[in-house]
């Protein structure tokens, strides 16, 4: 008998919340999104028993599509899934249903209330609510105007909404959104979705700083000396260059996801788990964050852009010669910055924050990196001594490492690093669920705890915005500098660093 | 938390004058709530423990069936004043029987269901019906009907209100004025019946209070054990919704357990169990059971022998799915202090022999405390790969069990509990048929 692959002892003792009897109704169903995550994690919850039978999924989307045809479509995208669960399959998909709607035609509008009245009826669903807006970002507005002129989004204990990124392009849109929004549903109805936030690593930062009592105590000014957040792709900009060419790293990850990653890593501890307090923290520490030089912001940022790479035998083409590219294009796929946070926790750390695409590795990761020890006793067996460093991993090879120094074996007394590991695969052996699974999960349970609030959306988009202002008017000050794919970024980057004495971690 | 005190002395009315009371109060007096929308929970409170300790004036009342320290430390003082033996729990029957043979009349005011746990109230139940029976045998039927309004510690109230309604005489007396209890139940809400008190008791009463669409909360420590598991099971098979407190309880070492097993390089060792070992506190054996059941149902095993020895030891062996032989001991330890609820396992021993060359055999030790873990060490598990832990003790106390119930059940009988059932009760049939 081989190892088993779950453990049988594991099976059934996690407590999980159960959805209360809905339903979700996904705007823009015909698109990517609906098909490649959406889905897949309803049916993941469905047969993690996390769904209750009252429950029905509603697609919307302008094509006029049946019932049937949303369902067969649906089955062709989750197929692999379904190959292991047919039988579930067939049950969850009776729960599938569709509509053809135009959000800018209200009398498209009233004909979805009739529906979902018919669902409640059907599904017994009791006008439970979530609307998931899965459609581009200009319709974000107007859907929500549209629900609440329907009358859909009365209820603010019944109904929701669910927004996908990017929530505005910049402080004064993302505040604009925010106003009419909140004009057309409570903000507990409102939902900022960044899939980030649904990682279990990503949440593990407030389990490993907030659970454990040794972090805290040196988790400041007193006892690191720099941080660093890096997410890093191998993937070019591949379909999305339309979306991409008008947004860029700094939009599409930096103003979302790191800073989503930067909050957690240096937020307050909230007075209880609760979501106000945690949203409350991650907002003031937000507030309190600032461009290293937000006069001349071109000291404290490099941008960078792919060229072609790779090897002889698979090469690999520049972002201006990917389809649906500008020649020209000046947009940014890579972006390093330093940051610091003005509070007494934080005061004079420097956090370095990079993403990019087409680079050397897929990694993203979080790198509290210690002060040195005062005196230096040892010889290093390196030549220099090593600082302490606090690695946490969010993906691959999730999980955490710690490296610091012990003594080298032999007669004499030299240190060397070595590294202390934690693995979830290791300690776990078994796959997180989908970052979308927890998040589909929390919106429906109306827990807002993993989504953004309107106060840190806007704080994150005040954050960089002498950056966005300085690339609007005077691009040349923010120059690109471009790099081969698959290496580390341009080598300004490394000089941003260098200027600190410091270097970019190699994962 | 404190407990929580109804918002209003609570009103003495006639029994059939109670549902249009109810009624008035929600539609007249809050015009602008009608109430929480969450569920009714029953609750059987006979306290007897407390009562018999009031009376004879080992404790100053007033009787509020809350377990309070008060209550616990003066019933562990009975189990040294009556040489009853020192494991004995605190809340054992045998207790009420010996406090029964003492003299005493002390009065004191009987305030059951009058004093709602903070635990419980801040779920803010709709409707709290406690049936309190009394000691004396010539009590008639009282109803007493108050609202409540929970207000949270940090401050802040809320509109959501509830009521509590109390059923207080001899047992006949409940039985007979019954009929007030079906209008008063929400029929659009959610209807638990928490029988906090040994199953073995009023039978007919527990008969009628559990009705098919009730959710049931029960605890297999407190009563005989064939009549907890029969219960139990029979309960399981008619699909009717119970949660079993001394199976939450176990959660700690059910999680525990799981934990060692969790990193992928350990999980062979499951395959390869040979010998379970599970001291339990005193001689209740159904909490040891459900655990030995638990880890069987999960692993697969087969029970084919289950006997009892004379020091109420169970000895059972199972066949694990490739036909290796698994040995099963339950046995009862003459624990100093036991823990307020009987029968609680205070640790266990997993043996495992890998039949592949080259592996060293592994034995999992899980501990209440470090002596216990000394204790199951003994006799050349040394030698073996050790893993060990403590499991976190419980603190928590009934009525926070019965919140933490309320407030993340989905209102079905766990799976793992309807698995384990029939294997536990299974055990203890086959012990007494050998």
């Amino acid at each position: 008998m081989g190892t088993p692959i779950t453990n049988p002892l594991r099976v059934g003792l996690r407590q999980e919340r159960v959805v209360a009897p809905q339903c979700l109704v996904i705007f823009g169903a015909s698109g990517d999104l609906t098909g490649r995550k959406l889905l897949p994690a309803l049916f993941e919850l469905f047969n993690q028993r996390r769904l209750p039978s009252e429950f029905a999924v509603l697609g919307c989307a302008r094509r006029p599509w049946s019932d049937d045809e949303f369902r067969q479509r649906m089955a062709d995208c989750l197929s692999e899934q379904i190959k292991e669960e047919p039988i579930a399959w067939e049950k969850f998909s009776s729960n599938l249903f569709y509509e053809s709607v135009d959000l800018s035609q209200p009398n498209k509008l009233i004909k979805l209330k009739e529906r979902l009245d018919s669902i409640d009826r059907l599904q017994a669903t009791h006008s439970n609510r979530t609307f998931y807006l899965s459609v581009s970002p200009k319709f974000y507005g107007s859907g929500c105007r549209a629900l609440s002129n329907a009358g859909l989004l009365n209820d603010p204990r019944r109904s929701r909404v669910v927004i996908e990124k990017p929530f505005g392009r910049d402080f004064v849109s993302a505040q604009a959104l925010n106003e009419l929004v909140q004009s057309c549903g409570q903000e507990s109805q409102i939902f900022r979705i960044d899939h980030y936030l649904g990682k279990e690593t990503v949440q593990n930062i407030l389990v490993m700083r907030f659970a454990n009592s040794i972090f805290e105590p040196i988790w400041n000014r007193n006892f690191i000396s720099s941080v660093q957040i890096t997410a890093a792709e191998t993937v070019g900009v591949e379909e999305r260059a339309g979306y991409y060419e008008s947004s860029g790293a700094i939009r599409d990850m930096v103003q979302n996801h790191l800073t989503q990653m930067l909050a957690l890593t240096a937020m307050e501890p909230p007075g209880h788990f609760d979501p106000e307090a945690i949203r409350n923290e991650k907002a003031k520490v937000l507030q309190a964050a600032r461009l290293a030089d937000e006069i001349e912001p071109w000291n404290c940022c490099i941008r960078g852009q792919y060229e072609k790479g790779g090897t002889k035998s698979s090469p690999l083409v520049g972002y201006r010669d990917e389809p649906g590219v500008h020649p020209n294009s000046t947009t940014e796929t890579y972006v390093a910055m330093k940051l610091f946070i003005d509070n007494w926790r934080w005061q004079g750390v420097p956090f370095y924050v990079r993403t990019g695409k087409r680079l050397a590795k897929r990694v993203s990761e979080v790198v509290l990196t210690f002060r040195e020890a005062p005196v230096h006793l040892f010889d290093a067996a390196g030549g220099s001594p090593t600082s302490n460093q606090l690695v946490l991993r969010i993906q691959p090879n999730e999980g955490a490492e710690f490296r610091f120094d012990v003594k080298s074996p032999g007669s004499g007394m030299r240190s060397r690093p070595v590294e202390m590991e934690f693995s979830y695969d290791q300690s776990f052996g078994e796959p997180s669920d989908e970052g979308y699974v927890r998040l589909l999960a929390d919106a429906m349970l109306g827990d807002p705890t993993l989504f953004t609030r309107s106060d840190e959306v806007e704080a994150a988009w005040r954050l960089y915005t002498p950056l966005l202002e300085l690339i609007e008017d005077s691009p040349w000050q923010l120059p690109i500098h471009l790099y081969e794919s698959r290496t580390w970024g341009p080598a300004a980057a490394d000089s941003l660093l260098a200027q600190d004495e410091l270097i970019w971690r190699r994962p | 938390m404190s407990p929580q005190l109804t918002l209003q002395t609570p009103l003495l009315l006639p029994p059939n004058e109670i549902p249009s009371y109810l009624d008035q109060l929600w539609t007249n007096d809050q015009s602008s709530n009608s109430g929480a929308n969450t569920f009714s929970l029953l609750i059987w409170q006979p306290a007897w423990i407390e009562q018999q300790l009031a009376r004879t004036g080992k404790i100053s009342g007033p009787i509020i069936g809350t377990q309070s320290n008060a209550l616990i430390q003066a019933a562990r003082q009975i189990v040294l004043d009556q040489d009853l033996p020192h494991c004995t729990s605190p809340f054992d029957k045998c207790i009420t029987t010996s406090l029964a043979k003492l003299s005493g009349a002390n009065l004191v005011d009987d305030l059951r269901g009058q004093h709602i746990a903070a635990s419980i109230s801040e779920l803010q139940p709709r409707r709290l019906i406690t049936l309190a029976p009394t000691l004396k045998e010539d009590t008639e039927l009282e109803t007493l009907v108050a609202a409540y309004c929970p207000l949270p510690e940090e401050g802040g109230g809320q509109n959501a209100c509830g009521d509590v309604v109390v059923m207080r005489g001899n047992i006949k007396s409940i039985e007979k004025g019954l009929n007030i209890l079906e209008p008063l139940i929400p029929e659009e809400l959610p209807s638990w019946l928490w029988w906090n008190g040994n199953l073995d008791e009023a039978p007919d009463l527990f008969n009628h209070l559990a009705s098919s669409q009730r959710r049931l909360i029960i605890d297999t420590a407190l009563g005989n054990e064939h009549h907890c598991l029969d219960l139990l099971k029979t309960k399981i098979q008619n699909d009717q919704a119970i949660n079993d407190l001394n199976w939450l309880r176990l959660r700690s070492w059910r999680e525990t357990l799981a934990m060692v097993f969790d990193p992928p390089s350990r999980r062979n060792a499951l395959n390869n169990v040979v010998q379970l070992d599970i001291d339990i506190e005193g001689s209740h054996p159904v909490q040891g059971l459900l655990f030995a059941a638990w880890i069987a149902d999960r692993l697969k095993w087969e029970l084919t022998k289950c006997l009892q020895t004379p020091e109420k030891s169970f000895q059972a062996e199972f066949h694990r799915p490739n036909g290796s032989l698994v040995q099963v001991l339950l046995n009862p330890l003459p624990v100093g202090k036991p823990s307020i609820h009987p029968g609680q396992i205070v640790g266990m021993r997993l043996i495992c022999k890998p039949e592949e060359p080259n592996q060293k055999d592994v034995c999992v030790i899980l501990g209440a405390e470090s002596g216990e873990c000394m204790r199951l060490e003994a006799g050349g598990m040394a030698s073996m790969e050790l893993l060990e832990e403590l499991v976190p003790m419980q603190s928590a106390n009934v009525e926070m069990d019965v919140a933490r119930l309320l407030r993340s059940s989905r209102g079905t009988t766990s799976p793992l509990l309807a698995a384990a059932a029939p294997i536990a009760s299974s055990l203890l049939n086959m012990s007494c048929s050998d």
